[in-house]
């Protein structure tokens, strides 16, 4: 079906039929992504953590350990607690998904042919289907935090700054450079698994398996982290950076966590990206 | 398409020793070159040392092997660290990060707050600076009489130089005598070569390659630090507390319960003391961990009891209420408590 065969396909591809302005390409991706249904239940679902811990505070008021009782009184601390919640298993969730329609939906539905034999490079056809996931993953840090940002002070209320774990008291503007901060972290993580989700997904044609394969991953990088005699794995696990995001909170700021685990996170971002790369070169349909 | 795969899977090695060679740590570090020092002289300039203000990180890899106290989770194995900063003339900061919180201590020279996020309580307490250095008007003198101390027991060296927290440093090494009874092998500290303040002790133990203890700076920036650093207010919500005042003229510490006797000296000292008994009718303290169900039953010509055995020492608790405590094997600590 396809113009070339498989030998061909390793040496080059005719650069005639890469035309279609990518701005164009990537803004299509990017409607279709956010016309689907699914996408938007998914981002209602996630504006709802916020609001749920922040009434759950409101009801039960102080008391109890852990992070969350951080957000009674202290409003500004509940964009970061939803993000560290959401973190865990519902963003990856929310961007594993995306990712998995992006491919493997695609060739399942059977329109990927179509995509492959449209005057769209292969290189171009990654970066239009990166962009989605992209702005999924976007979109769901960005709703987490201005919802969280917006019950934190409606309903927990506060004292219009944020009161550090260190008992320090940061001023409006500060408190938003620092909630800033943890949602472009938090988007870095995302990407490293929508990244490792996109390529996960050009090897299959069922959506299903891309879910199971990245929560499966999640829950067992999350296994083997909580293995003392493991704990040389440490460094390889993209989980064992999530709770760097609570580092915000301190004061002074310490960055070697966040910084460690951005790096790590562009690692499997470089893996994925190369791999989907690799493999949408030489796909037939 | 086999070759693809080969490709592919070189690749991927090839990104994982990536990821091992940017995240990991593990750097060999070379030994620096600095002019030789005698202990005598090591000691003296740390005693009279002045670093000024610095800022740093500190790890702390915990093998002692303790028994898991409710009480005081944190002093089971494990690694921990702490962020300090330092402002000199008794103004510091120390950071104790945990999962869900933090701990802060702050001291501003006179004044002393140490805040829990967890709870959000804020302590105070007042009075003379916390580390008072006993005014050294012959430190030369001084160390060479510690030195002279060290040596009935132990071999004192200052062995080599090592690169600690990217800065040289000296090692000075204790090693027990041959004749001391003891389960430690060696302590080592390490000396800035630069600021003569102790970088890193690591206490090692027979029959073992891996420290049971190490604390020191895992990175180090000497230079003025800010000033806000060192006061602090309590946010709003938070539960103020003064700390019990401290009777004056009392020593900082609680000193030993009366009765208290030692057995052997250096190395294997044996520390023999009565139990506190908990009084009727009456919680125990807060903070003294109920000991009756840790260790193993022991029996010897002391009666019976349970030892508690740890890496860096071994302690005997009796069932009349004795506790011997010393950084040597079981049979030790038995044969100083028969010798009451």
């Amino acid at each position: 079906m396809t113009a070339t065969t498989g030998t061909s396909a390793a040496t080059g591809r005719a650069p005639e039929r890469t035309h279609a302005p990518l701005g164009r390409v990537v803004g299509a991706e990017i409607r279709w992504v956010l016309r689907r249904p699914r996408t938007l239940v998914v981002l209602g679902l996630l504006a709802l953590i916020p609001v749920a811990v922040a009434i759950g505070i409101a009801v039960a008021g102080r008391g109890g350990r852990g992070l969350i009782a951080q957000v009674a009184g202290n409003g500004f601390v509940l964009p970061v607690v939803a993000l560290g919640l959401a973190l865990t298993l519902l963003l990856p969730l929310a961007v594993a998904s995306a990712a998995a329609d992006a491919v493997a939906g695609e060739a399942g539905s059977g329109t990927l042919r179509g995509l492959l034999v449209a005057p769209v490079g292969r290189a171009r056809f990654v970066v239009m289907k990166a962009a989605g996931v992209i702005t999924v993953a976007v979109l769901a840090v960005a709703i987490i935090a201005v919802v969280g940002m917006i019950a934190g002070t409606l309903v927990v209320g506060g004292p219009g700054s944020l009161i550090t774990l260190s008992g320090t008291t940061l001023g409006f503007g500060e408190a938003l450079g620092r909630i800033a901060l943890v949602a472009v972290w938090t988007i870095g993580q995302l990407l490293a698994v929508g990244a490792v989700a996109l390529a996960i997904s050009t090897f299959t044609e069922h959506p299903l398996v891309v879910l199971a394969c990245v929560l499966g991953g999640l829950i067992v990088f999350g296994v083997l982290g909580a293995i003392p005699s493991l704990d040389w794995l440490q460094p390889l696990l993209l989980t064992s950076g999530f709770t760097a995001g609570t580092d915000v909170l301190r004061d002074p700021l310490p960055l070697d966590g966040l910084a460690s685990s951005s790096l790590r996170a562009l690692v499997y971002v470089v893996l994925g990206v190369g791999v989907t790369f690799w493999r949408m070169a030489r796909r037939d349909g | 398409m086999r070759r693809r795969w080969f490709g592919a899977a070189g690749a991927v090695v090839a990104a994982g020793a990536v990821v091992a060679g940017v995240v990991g740590i593990g750097t060999a570090s070379a030994q620096p070159q600095l002019p030789p020092v005698s202990p005598e002289d090591l000691v003296a300039s740390v005693m009279t040392a002045q670093p000024g203000p610095f800022n740093g990180t500190v790890g702390i890899d915990n093998e002692l092997g303790l028994p898991a106290l409710p009480g005081a989770p944190q002093l089971g194995n494990g690694e921990q660290s702490a962020r300090v900063w330092s402002g000199g003339d008794g103004k510091g900061r120390v950071a104790l990060p945990s999962g869900d919180g933090e701990k802060t201590l702050v001291s501003d020279g006179t004044t002393r707050w140490a805040y829990d996020a967890t709870d959000r309580t804020a302590t105070r307490s007042t009075g003379g600076a916390p580390e008072q250095k006993d005014p050294q008007t012959d430190p030369a003198g001084a160390s060479a009489q510690i030195i002279g101390e060290l040596r009935k027991t132990s071999q004192v060296a200052v062995d080599g130089t090592a690169e600690v927290a990217g800065r040289s440093a000296y090692t000075l090494v204790l090693t027990p005598q041959p004749t001391e009874r003891t389960v430690l092998r060696e302590v080592r500290v390490a000396v800035d070569a630069e600021k003569r303040i102790p970088l890193q002790l690591t206490v090692l133990t027979t029959g073992s390659a891996t420290p049971a203890l190490q604390i020191g700076f895992d990175d180090v920036t000497f230079g003025p630090q800010d000033p806000s650093l060192f006061t602090f207010t309590p946010p709003p919500g938070t539960t103020v507390k003064d700390a019990p005042a401290r009777p004056q003229g009392a020593p900082d510490r609680q000193g030993p319960p009366a009765g208290t006797t030692s057995v052997g000296d250096g190395w294997d000292r044996v520390v023999v003391f009565q139990r506190p008994a908990p009084q009727q009718g009456q919680q125990a303290p807060q903070g003294a961990p109920d000991l009756s169900a840790l260790g193993t039953p022991v029996t010897g010509p002391f009666g019976s009891g349970r030892a508690i055995t740890t890496a860096v020492g071994t302690a005997i608790v009796t069932d009349d209420g004795r506790v011997a405590v010393g950084a040597v094997p079981e049979p030790v600590v038995a044969e100083a408590l028969g010798t009451r």
